[in-house]
């Protein structure tokens, strides 16, 4: 085995990547009649920790009983839920076969590992926060929403390019 | 071809969760394919260095688009039945806002997070610990905020729709943006990323050769010039009725609204439902419930709403809203529910509630509050024989009161779990 073998491949044309993932999507609507999603899969989660450790508390709150369901079926027995384990197996796929796996933090040379992880763990929160205001994130919303056409999906992604824009150069010395 | 399948009930939910896990596959492994387990890669987009997520994200949007129009214009799949997550214009915009700061600071989005975590990226691990402490923190201060979350809603909407323009157009139009994105995008990364775009990867470029990834574009341009005059997707009338299904669901009341939780709908302001009053148009007239339209038995055809809009109907009392349930269940309609009691039970229960004799109740003086911002007025036990109503009726529009309370909608759980993300 020479050094070239353990190299990681170079990423996919982006347009092909896409076509890819537009494919997948595509298959999602005509089999399901639904697109993809990430988020929800977590609050489903959140919903059910909660249930358990404070089952008054969970039935006393809207948001948690919309993922909870009417408790006749297990929670996590959830379309959601098995697409996203679905997504850390692919992508754990896909990282192996191109020699990608590696445990480390990614982040620019201008910055420090701990404040890496931090902002990591705040923009996580923000975005757990937002995706639940909106309904959907990136995938749900943006992705499923922006290809049936739906205007609040539509909102919704300029606003994630704008957000993003907007505060870029505030955070630029963790990225270049 | 009956698609969406699973909706046409080719398989149940045991099948649809190896078909989740497989789909989730497809997903987590093209979105590493493209780079976005790596937050250096997807955070390059705000910096217009790498424009890989522009990229990838409108050339999924508009395969799936295109692909899903042709389906559907030629029959093979029921757009009424894909389900389109409502629009709440504010919170949208809002929660858009906010999940791009958080992708500039976090690197990632909920989706792309798995995957970076599944390469054994510990930022995206702590992103999704972060993820969960977020959705945590909006569960707990939900109940402070529903209003908020539900403001400006306009119900499943889509563009075509707004605009009112044909949805093949609107599909060539977000084509022609997407591809126009695409050229504007390699043109920012040679400008601001050094990038020289390589003959093979690159729409734009010296070569004038017909490239695979140019030969892709076109095809979706074709595409869609083509449903640019194509007409109109399918939106289909047939069905397959589980017969088992309904009576169950009929036996346990699962679709039946109580009149107390249509009025805390109508006080928060919701329209993410549509109010179905089917009584005669004399009835109608003299009073009906704020918001409520007048559709007779006769008129609820197939097309007389989208096929997955949530429809409540209420009658005099809920005989003729049952027949109308089975009826629009049968055409395949998906989420069709009946005003417990109809109009009658709604006057005694909201406009005129009855104060149980010699108690002081809180429940009551909210119930109080409820029915006179309807125009009702609460009752104690002992004002009258329960069958007299009060006459005249309240107008019908609606007075100015000071906002209730939030209400908790415990007093109902929805029978069926979110759709959506």
């Amino acid at each position: 085995m020479n050094s070239q073998t353990h190299a990681p491949k170079p990423y996919w044309n982006s347009y092909w990547a896409g076509f890819g993932l537009g494919l997948v999507l595509l298959a999602s609507f005509v089999i399901m009649g639904r697109g993809l999603g990430a988020s929800g899969a977590f609050t489903t989660a959140v919903a059910t920790a909660v249930d358990t450790v404070a089952p008054t508390h969970a039935a006393n709150n809207a948001f948690y009983q919309e993922y909870l369901g009417d408790g006749t079926t297990n929670p996590l027995m959830d379309w959601l839920v098995f697409e996203v384990l679905g997504v850390f197996v692919g992508g754990f796929l896909s990282g192996v076969l191109a020699n990608r796996l590696s445990l480390s933090i990614e982040k620019g040379p201008r910055i420090a590992s701990g404040r890496r992880l931090l902002f990591a763990f705040i923009g996580g929160g923000l975005m757990g926060i937002g995706a639940k205001i909106a309904l959907g994130c990136t995938s749900g919303q943006a992705l499923t929403g922006g290809a049936l056409l739906n205007v609040g999906s539509w909102a919704f992604m300029w606003c994630v390019f704008g957000g993003a824009y907007a505060v870029a150069y505030f955070f630029r010395k963790q990225w270049i | 071809m009956n698609a969406p399948f699973y909706k046409f009930g080719l398989f149940g939910d045991q099948v649809s969760f190896i078909i989740a896990f497989v789909i989730g596959i497809g997903f987590g492994f093209f979105l590493e394919r493209a780079g976005f387990g790596s937050a250096r890669k997807l955070a390059a987009q705000f910096y217009l260095r790498d424009l890989s997520v522009l990229k990838v994200m409108f050339t999924a949007i508009i395969t799936a688009m295109t692909g899903l129009y042709v389906l559907s214009r030629f029959g093979m799949v029921d757009l009424s039945l894909v389900y389109l997550v409502p629009t709440f214009l504010i919170p949208q915009i809002v929660g858009g806002l906010l999940l791009g700061i958080g992708f500039v600071i976090g690197g990632y989005c909920p989706g792309t997070s798995c995957v970076s975590a599944a390469t054994g990226r510990i930022d995206g691990m702590v992103y999704v610990a972060g993820m969960i402490a977020g959705l945590l923190g909006f569960g707990e201060v939900y109940p402070h905020i529903v209003n908020f979350t539900h403001m400006t809603s306009m119900g499943q909407i889509t563009l075509p729709t707004l605009f009112n323009l044909p949805y093949g157009l609107l599909v060539f139009a977000v084509v022609l943006m997407a591809i126009g994105a695409f050229a504007a995008g390699e043109w920012a990364e040679k400008k601001f990323g050094g990038k020289e775009p390589d003959a093979e990867g690159a729409l734009i470029g010296s070569s004038r050769r017909l490239t695979p990834v140019r030969a892709l574009a076109l095809g979706l341009a074709v595409v869609g010039l083509f449903a640019a005059f194509g007409g109109n997707p399918y939106r289909g009338s047939h069905t397959t009725i589980d017969t088992k299904d309904l009576a169950m669901r009929v036996s346990r009341g699962v679709d039946a609204i109580q009149p107390e939780q249509l009025a805390n709908w109508i006080i928060q302001g919701r329209n993410d439902y549509r109010l179905v009053d089917l009584r005669a148009p004399s009835d109608f007239a003299s009073y009906h419930i704020p918001s409520a339209q007048n559709v007779p038995i006769v008129s609820l055809t197939p097309d007389f709403a989208a096929h997955n809009e949530k429809i409540l109907l209420c009658s005099n009392d809920s005989t003729d809203a049952a027949k109308a349930w089975f009826l629009l269940e049968a055409q395949g309609f998906k989420n069709v529910y009946i005003l417990n009691g109809g109009v009658q039970e709604w006057k005694d229960s909201v406009l005129f509630p009855k104060k149980p004799q010699g108690t002081v109740d809180m429940a009551f003086e909210k119930k109080a509050q409820v029915a006179r911002y309807f125009g009702g007025t609460p009752m104690t036990a002992n004002a009258g024989s329960s069958a007299t109503i009060p006459e005249p009726l309240p107008a019908i529009a609606k007075p100015a009161l000071p906002a209730l309370p939030a209400t908790s909608s415990s007093t109902a759980r929805p029978h069926k779990k979110k759709e959506g993300c």
